[in-house]
């Protein structure tokens, strides 16, 4: 070791040591918006435990989009930091860490956690204390149905707008193109069981019948039966509202069935970069709804996508976009509101700016109703040439939807 | 109502799944039979014996199969192990309810040390062959599930043929039926049940590589197969390998055809149902007869 590299380890220990002894004495003196001072953002994240895994994804997206804002200069001409708290995926702890960053640590702004679970608790907390509470982890109906007055959910759709436009597609085909018949499988889940229900009230009300309706429980891992009934039925179009491991179980319980639908979609599982790992070549002509992908050109997205790469290596996936979704959220709030603090009027401000306004984001431009849904719908992406691509709406298209679907 | 080529296939699929049941729940019974315990961790093996079929296949393109050559005796040595070093330090007196907690917290370690090495994401073996089928009269059967069932029937004649036609089959038998007495004949019955345990914990070797082929695997799966597992072993009578088997058969089928009717939540109650009937009506199990007495 140096003695120049040795000195600023010195250097980096005693100012270390600063830090905290400062964040000892500080804490109870309550903060002074000085323009100095760093704008505190609290988030509590299931960094250990079930969701772990997104969790962590959230966590990148979120270091991201400080990273970004502060290179440009921060948030009024203020730093930004966060203080991410770990609730191992536990709707108990997620409450308590609130309640700490909101109370004991007082920071300016919250930020929402992952997953509906942990949403709705964490949603009460900041309600409760009068904060904006944007989050990017919510897409279920319940979360909307607690009248929540601060919340906002950072993304284009909830989870049963998400097929809106395959539904608005498919409408649309001429009679003899048209699927006559449906069969829906989805998982006993808010969110999976929304997605399909969405498109399958749409495609009823169009007057395409359902020939298969199946409910699976979360833990289901045989799914034989299931492929069977549907095999059987010999449905036109399948639908799939599935998580990442019961959608790839069904998908090759119904190909070992040899079953040839003319349309094949199914949620969250093709947009998984394991996907094509786990099921190989024959993802040809499979359709998902995709509140994010890569290529998006909004001006913003590019900018993400291109600095989180530097950051992290690798290109970002939808978990880190709607976390980076989020911080735009807010951030968009608070430079129009001009204030960010946990006072009650600076955050009403905020909450009444996003409720009559369009924010710009790296999943296009976002507005919410009265109960904090967001007012678009998902992009509908399809395997074409071994490759994932947007094949719906027609502005954002990489590709043309192929339809009737090749074999599987 | 179903179609007749539906409860067809449904019959079909019931027996591949129920094959597999009963591989799955072989080892399980040999644990209880030789020893009373209690092995909680027997599904958290199969997960592992999955992980590394999973792994050595993206490691080196071998097919999963392959991995047999090394799991199946490396199962058998760390079950011998697991008997000598942990499980005879119990006392007699409360051995089946610590085996629960001992084997339990073995199972936590699997689960935390397989997403140590290989993080929570879901897997999945990718084979040439994985989504291919055969015509069965009408019904499609799945090459991978063929190949399950395979592995299950061979697993399970070779059991059957060690047990009834091998000195040691009969020493282990002879261990199951009556210990002091074993021992009184001159079976050395402590380094019997420890070798009837390695056995046990080979067939999970097989059992897991078999699952591999047709699941999504991940470290926390193994509670979702332990319920099922035990349910069929209570069903078939606790130590009875034919009666795990037939009880296994029987569920699996029953599983299958319920589906039919009822939607997937009903038809997986029925291990529980079946469960609570046994406890409640014949504990001593529906196809083992007496507790334990016969292989």
């Amino acid at each position: 070791m140096s003695t120049t590299q040795r000195l600023s380890w010195r250097v980096a220990a005693l100012a270390s040591a600063t830090a905290l002894t400062a964040a000892g004495c500080g804490s109870g003196g309550g903060s002074e918006d000085s323009p100095d001072d760093p704008i505190t953002i609290g988030v509590s994240l299931p960094l250990t435990g079930d969701f772990s895994e997104p969790g962590k994804g959230v966590e990148r997206g979120y270091k991201a989009w400080a990273k970004i804002v502060n290179d440009k200069g921060g948030l009024l001409g203020r730093k930004v930091e966060l203080k991410i708290l770990d609730d191992q995926s536990n709707a108990d702890r997620v409450v308590s860490d609130y309640e700490q960053l909101i109370g004991r640590d007082q920071v300016d702004l919250v930020l929402g956690p992952f997953s509906t679970r942990l949403v709705v608790p964490a949603a009460r907390v900041a309600e409760e204390y009068g904060l904006l509470f944007v989050e990017p982890a919510g897409a279920a109906p319940e979360v909307f149905d607690q009248g929540f007055k601060n919340l906002f959910y950072a993304a284009p759709a909830v989870a049963n707008d998400h097929y809106n436009h395959l539904a608005d597609y498919i409408l649309a085909l001429p009679e003899a193109e048209r699927p006559k018949s449906v069969a829906y499988a989805a998982m006993d889940d808010p969110f999976a069981q929304g997605t399909a229900y969405g498109l399958k009230d749409k495609l009823e009300k169009g007057g395409i019948k359902t020939v298969v309706d199946e409910v699976y429980p979360p833990n289901t891992t045989d799914f034989g039966s299931i492929a069977a009934q549907i095999a059987s039925s010999k449905a036109d179009m399948v639908v799939g509202g599935s998580q990442y491991q019961d959608g790839v179980n069904l998908i090759v319980a119904l190909q070992q069935l040899n079953y040839q639908p003319k349309m094949a979609a199914f949620s969250t599982a093709p947009t998984e970069p394991e996907f094509a790992k786990a099921i190989g070549d024959k993802t040809e002509g499979i359709l998902a709804p995709t509140g994010y992908t890569q290529h998006a050109d909004y001006p913003s997205n590019k900018e993400f996508v291109e600095k989180y790469t530097e950051q992290f290596g690798k290109a970002p996936e939808e978990d880190e976009a709607n976390a980076y979704t989020t911080g735009q959220v807010v951030a968009a709030a608070v430079e129009a509101a001009k204030c960010a603090s946990q006072d009650e009027e600076c955050q009403q401000k905020l909450v009444k700016w996003l409720r009559g306004n369009e924010v710009e984001t790296v999943v296009g431009p976002l507005k919410w109703d009265d109960k904090g849904r967001p007012q678009s719908a998902h992009m509908i992406q399809q395997w074409v040439d071994g490759e994932i691509q947007i094949v719906l709406p027609e502005e954002q298209k990489e590709a043309d939807l192929v339809h009737p679907k090749p074999k599987w | 109502m179903p179609s007749a080529s539906l409860v067809f296939q449904s019959i079909v699929l019931g027996v591949l799944l129920g094959g597999l049941y009963a591989l799955l729940a072989a080892g399980l019974t040999l644990y209880f039979g030789v020893m009373r315990v209690v092995m909680i961790a027997h599904s958290a093996f199969l997960i592992l014996a999955a992980y590394l079929a999973w792994y050595a296949h993206r490691e080196t393109g071998v097919d999963p199969l392959l991995t047999l050559l090394v799991t199946v005796p490396l199962f058998f040595v760390a079950g011998v192990a697991m008997q000598r070093l942990l499980l005879t330090r119990l006392r007699p007196a409360t051995l089946t309810m610590m085996s629960v907690l001992l084997t339990f917290s073995v199972a936590l370690v699997i689960e935390g040390l397989l997403g140590y090495a290989f993080s929570g994401t879901q897997r999945r073996i990718r084979l040439g062959y994985s989504s291919a089928s055969l015509e069965f009269f009408g019904a499609r059967v799945a090459v991978v599930k063929l190949i399950a069932f395979g592995l299950a029937a061979a697993a399970l004649l070779g059991l059957y043929l060690l047990m009834r036609h091998s000195r040691f089959g009969q020493a282990l038998r002879a261990t199951i039926q009556h210990r002091e007495a074993a021992a009184l004949v001159g079976i050395d019955t402590d380094r019997i049940a420890g070798y009837g345990f390695g056995l046990g914990l080979a067939t999970a070797a097989v059992g897991g590589t078999a699952l591999s082929l047709d699941t999504t695997i991940y470290p926390s799966l193994h509670w979702h197969w332990i319920g099922p597992l035990m349910a069929i072993i209570v069903v078939g009578g606790l130590g009875s390998v034919p009666g795990a088997a037939i009880a296994a058969m029987a569920l699996g089928m029953t599983q299958s055809l319920l589906q039919l009717e009822l939607s997937t939540t009903w038809a997986q109650t029925v291990f529980y149902v079946a469960l609570f009937a046994t406890l409640a009506v014949r504990p001593q199990g529906f196809f083992g007869g007496r507790l334990a007495q016969r292989f």
